[in-house]
């Protein structure tokens, strides 16, 4: 294995990191590239070497049994968790290369980079369209927050977006009384007005009923166009409908990957997951 | 319909503006008595300080069991500039007694007004930021937060006993007058009133302020924290920062409060840096309505108000245990506080009543 150059010693204070140091992009096409990733809590491995790359403009899944680690995954992608060895790099369009291993939250955010949450995390107390503004793209510090005006420009993004997940109509409503599927519409309507170059979404389907489900999947492969989508997920019905590439883990490791027809027909993939009948 | 609804907290406001604006006028027509001004004027810079704490604890979801800090700090800065005009800018009894023969370093400032009202807003904003900075960085939030409060106020507390030879200790700043001159009797009354109208004015430019903004994306930011820290976070925002201007903003009106409280109390004493006068605070907001600004001012008036009548007869003793129990009653069973109630419990009661009437009606 060819490790960085970088590994263990502390990040550059500037996360942007150019010259000798970086690993070659070994394709073009490559959005994020996560290196080696381990992570123990306590000793015990919640990921081992995990190494993936995630390709623009494409649906990603992370399948596996509970405890697989893929929250934790994405968990290090957006630097909720700190991983033990390893580094996650992103790769924008006309823009430097970024090291995400290392950055705060809330600037992986501003690099482009979405994320949600398993339990659907709107803000209740808000109405849908006040979600939404809070959500734009820019205007992050204390005095904008105070002295910005929402556009007219921003306000139809809002609207275009609120289109796509059905909830334009919806946009005074407060959060909190939207149901279930809504919430998690919002929530990724939430991510997608960021402008986001990469979305993650943890169990977007979770608690949704058939319909809801397959919706869901057409709204995944819309958005793929203008971003790459990275999504873990239990319903093998959904993986089939949106997946382009699927990444199969088991106990912390990558088991497999590859289209979701190779993955499907893997002996050792039937035998820890879909053997036991796909979680579902 | 929808405006007028938005715009029920500021009415209500108007409303005990003028209220309150009128009862001087009152006191000099001979209807109300006249020490009701000192009272008040105390009333007011109560209800400055909830507001501060309606921003923090009822918007932003920080409960701050210890701002009776910054009030304290803001009233011991107005206090000392009060006490050297008092003495003429020589050294008080206290120093003499505790064996200062000169005037101490950190008095001297305020020996001017501008330097005094410069340092009731920096000393205590200055430390809050201080306390907010690594607390929050540190995402030390929630009741832990609550606890690392209090054990503050404690400590300062205990400082400011300690160092009795600058502070007088136990006994606090005493024998001092108002701006305007004068507190007790009746010789005075008209500058008082006068100073109780600034206060007044203060008042409602603080209101103006916190109302402006909770209504900008700032505020809703700052519920959006409240209901969702980590959302909020992934949402691109430095949170920790956000949470600190906060703090810093609301102690800075704790200050303010504090040192309009002087003016009219006529001392500062480590009691109003005590614990129970800063949970007292809490009950205020809780009481008139979290999250909702004019719910602050409501409560911080209704509860003092019912204390200055109550406990002054023989009610005294029972006072703090009907302050207790109302508390509990409205943290059980109207979260929403006196606001809430007319915001939501009694307009969904009166439509269940309209909803039993037409089924009435219909069999």
């Amino acid at each position: 294995m060819n490790r960085p150059a970088f590994r263990g010693v502390k990040p550059p204070r500037n996360p942007i990191i150019t010259g000798v140091d970086l690993l070659p992009r070994t394709d073009p096409k490559t959005v994020l590239r996560i290196n080696d990733i381990s992570v123990s809590f306590d000793g015990f491995y919640a990921l081992t070497d995990v190494d993936v790359e995630v390709k623009r403009h494409t649906v990603h899944f992370f399948i596996g049994p509970n405890g697989a680690g893929k929250t934790t995954l994405l968990d290090i992608i957006c630097a909720k968790t700190k991983p033990t060895a390893g580094t996650v790099t992103f790769y924008p369009v006309g823009r430097e290369v970024v090291r995400l291993t290392g950055m705060k939250e809330h600037a992986i955010v501003r690099e482009g980079i979405g994320r949600k949450f398993q339990v659907p995390s709107v803000f209740v107390n808000l109405t849908v369209l006040e979600n939404m503004v809070l959500s734009l793209k820019g205007h992050k510090g204390i005095w904008d927050s105070i002295f910005h005006r929402v556009s007219e420009d921003e306000r139809e993004q809002i609207d275009t977006v609120l289109q796509k997940v059905d909830l334009r109509d919806r946009r005074e409503i407060k959060a909190g009384s939207l149901a279930h599927g809504e919430k998690q519409w919002l929530e990724i309507a939430m991510q997608l007005v960021q402008k986001p170059e990469l979305i993650m979404l943890d169990e977007p389907a979770a608690g949704m009923g058939k319909a809801e489900t397959e919706k869901t999947g057409e709204i995944l492969k819309e958005i793929k166009r203008e971003c790459t989508v990275i999504v873990v997920e239990h319903d093998m019905e959904f993986v089939k409908q949106a997946a382009d590439t699927v990444t199969v883990l088991h106990e912390g490791k990558v088991l497999t990957q590859g289209n979701i027809h190779d993955v499907l027909a893997d002996k050792t993939v039937q035998a820890v997951y879909l053997g036991r009948g796909g979680e579902r | 319909m929808t405006k007028l609804k938005n715009q029920a907290g500021n009415l209500c406001f108007s409303l005990i503006i003028i209220g309150l604006a009128v009862m001087p006028l009152l006191m000099a027509a001979g209807v109300a008595e006249s020490p009701l001004i000192i009272f008040l004027g105390k009333c007011v810079a109560f209800s400055i300080v909830a507001i501060g704490l309606d921003l923090i604890w009822g918007y932003t979801g920080i409960l701050s069991l210890g701002h009776g800090l910054y009030f304290a700090l803001g009233g011991y800065g107005m206090a000392m500039y009060l006490k050297l005009r008092a003495t003429h800018g020589a050294i008080t009894e206290f120093m003499h007694t505790g064996g200062l023969t000169a005037l101490p370093a950190v008095w001297k400032p305020f020996q001017s007004l501008p330097l005094t009202v410069l340092s009731v807003l920096i000393v205590p904003a200055g430390l809050a930021y201080i306390i907010g900075y690594f607390i929050f960085k540190n995402r030390i939030k929630g009741v832990y937060f609550s606890i690392i409060s209090q054990a503050l106020t404690w400590a300062a507390y205990s400082v400011f006993i300690a160092l009795s030879p600058y502070t007088n200790g136990n006994v606090g700043i005493t024998e001092i007058g108002s701006l305007a001159g004068k507190i007790r009797g009746s010789a005075n009354q008209g500058r008082l009133t006068l100073l109780f109208y600034v206060s007044l004015a203060i008042l409602a430019l603080i209101y103006a302020t916190a109302a402006f903004l909770v209504r900008t994306k700032f505020g809703k930011l700052l519920i959006a924290i409240r209901d969702g820290e980590n959302r909020t976070y992934f949402s691109g925002y430095r949170v920790s920062r956000y949470k600190t201007f906060i703090y810093v903003l609301s102690a800075a009106i704790a200050a303010v409060a504090g040192a309009i409280f002087v003016n009219f109390n006529g001392s500062i004493t480590p009691s109003q840096m005590t614990i129970a006068f800063s949970v007292n605070m809490v009950i205020w907001v809780a009481i008139g309505g979290r999250g909702t600004i004019v719910g602050a001012v409501i409560g911080a008036l209704l509860v003092n108000l019912c204390e200055y009548n109550l406990s002054s007869g023989g009610m005294i003793e029972v006072w703090q245990y009907i302050v207790g129990g109302i508390f509990c009653v409205t943290i059980l069973f109207f979260k929403g506080g006196i606001m809430g109630l007319f915001r939501e419990q009694i307009p969904a009661f009166l439509r269940k009543l309209k909803v039993r009437g037409g089924q009435k009606v219909e069999s």
